[in-house]
């Protein structure tokens, strides 16, 4: 009796542990955590006017935002009238302000360093605009889409990453101003909370193997 | 008395023309919110959606809009999949385009032969995010693999080809 009950309970028993096991494939790539280190502060990039810049050259005394942003993405035109009023309100802040082009795949497809400058020249952007040559930079960010938003403090740590508000749609809609809020806090001192928010955007068009 | 007549006659017809453009307008929104090709969805309404099928199918979810061109480009491998699956699987297609674009959204939909109900989302993205997944970022496309039993089998941000939707979808089905 006790062998017969052995012999059935340690399959049910084996099958539930090697189920426990059988792998969810959840491909979602590693976000930069907030309070980590901004990445490649040191690696200059070509921006629309042709100059090299670095993350550490464009960074004030309150820090940087870096803005993963591109020419072809509703979602980007959506959120565009807010670009230079968030860039504003960013410099009077002391925090400096960067947009970089992740969109590899897309280089002959309106995301060339002339794309680039033709949509800087139309929309009138007042902050640098840049290659992410090789999405090198939205690697290390952990980027998913654009636009997605890093903002760090003076000592180069992520304050707030996400979106730029809750309403791409339309601007004075807008309940959750969350990266003006971020950036008023991160310069007077207080809590940033949210410190991650979520937003639909188009995907980062990635280097092809 | 023909002057009378003539002029109740024109307020009449000014009266039915009123009607008819306020109805239409009217049957014409209501039409469009519940298309059965194309309804509307939050987020938990979406996953009370998912969980109908547990026991039953498979399901793949996979969040697509009009101007993402990647997720225009697999879109007809998952019609594909959902023909050569008919009883096992539901492939969940959620339109997440803008509101202005919605019967451009209906319009692909039906150039891709699509005859089984659709969704389009509403609300605000972070709710509608969290609910499906709190391990997606947000980037378009999304694809998320449920088996029969309403378990995760894989979920995955940016485009797929035929085959790992398939290998995928296999699997789902088994479970």
């Amino acid at each position: 009796m006790k062998k017969l009950y052995l012999s059935s309970i340690v399959p049910v028993l084996l099958g539930a542990v090697l189920f426990a096991f059988v792998p969810v494939a959840n491909e979602t790539v590693a976000e930069l955590e907030i309070g980590a280190k901004a990445p490649m502060t040191d690696v200059p990039v070509q921006d629309v006017s042709g100059k090299m810049i670095t993350l550490n050259e464009v960074a004030m005394e309150n820090g940087l935002l870096v803005n993963f942003s591109c020419n072809t993405c509703p979602w980007v035109a959506r959120w565009e009238d807010r670009y230079n009023p968030i860039a504003q309100l960013a410099k009077e802040n002391k925090i400096g302000v960067i947009a970089l082009n992740p969109n590899t795949a897309y280089r002959q497809k309106g995301e060339s360093l002339q794309d680039m400058k033709e949509r800087a020249q139309k929309s009138n952007y007042q902050f640098p605009y840049a290659i992410d040559e090789g999405s090198k930079f939205a690697s290390a960010f952990g980027a998913t889409r654009t636009p997605h938003i890093y903002l760090f403090n003076s000592d180069m740590e992520l304050v707030y990453r996400g979106a730029i508000d809750d309403n791409a749609h339309s601007a004075k809609d807008v309940e959750h101003p969350y990266l003006k809020n971020a950036i008023k806090n991160l310069a007077s001192g207080q809590t940033i909370d949210p410190q991650a928010t979520k937003s639909l955007g188009c995907t980062i068009k990635w280097p092809e193997d | 008395m023909i002057k009378r007549f003539g002029k109740v006659y024109i307020f009449q017809l000014l009266l039915l023309f009123t009607v008819f453009l306020f109805g239409s307008a009217f049957f014409s929104t209501l039409s469009n919110s519940q298309n059965p090709l194309l309804k509307d969805v939050n987020g938990d309404a979406l996953q009370k959606i998912i969980e109908s099928y547990k026991g039953e199918r498979a399901v793949l979810v996979n969040v697509w809009a009009t101007w993402c061109a990647p997720c225009v480009e697999e879109f007809p491998e998952l019609v594909k999949l959902q023909r050569e699956f008919p009883e096992q699987l539901r492939v969940v297609f959620v339109s997440a385009d803008f509101p202005d674009s919605r019967d451009r959204a209906l319009q692909f939909l039906r150039e891709q032969n699509v005859d089984w109900t659709t969704y389009f989302k509403t609300g605000n993205d972070q709710p509608f995010i969290e609910a499906l997944s709190s391990t997606w970022s947000g980037a378009l496309p999304f694809t998320k693999v449920l088996g029969k039993n309403g378990e995760l089998v894989a979920s995955w941000e940016q485009s797929a080809d035929y085959e790992k939707f398939k290998q995928n979808v296999q699997t789902a089905i088994k479970q």
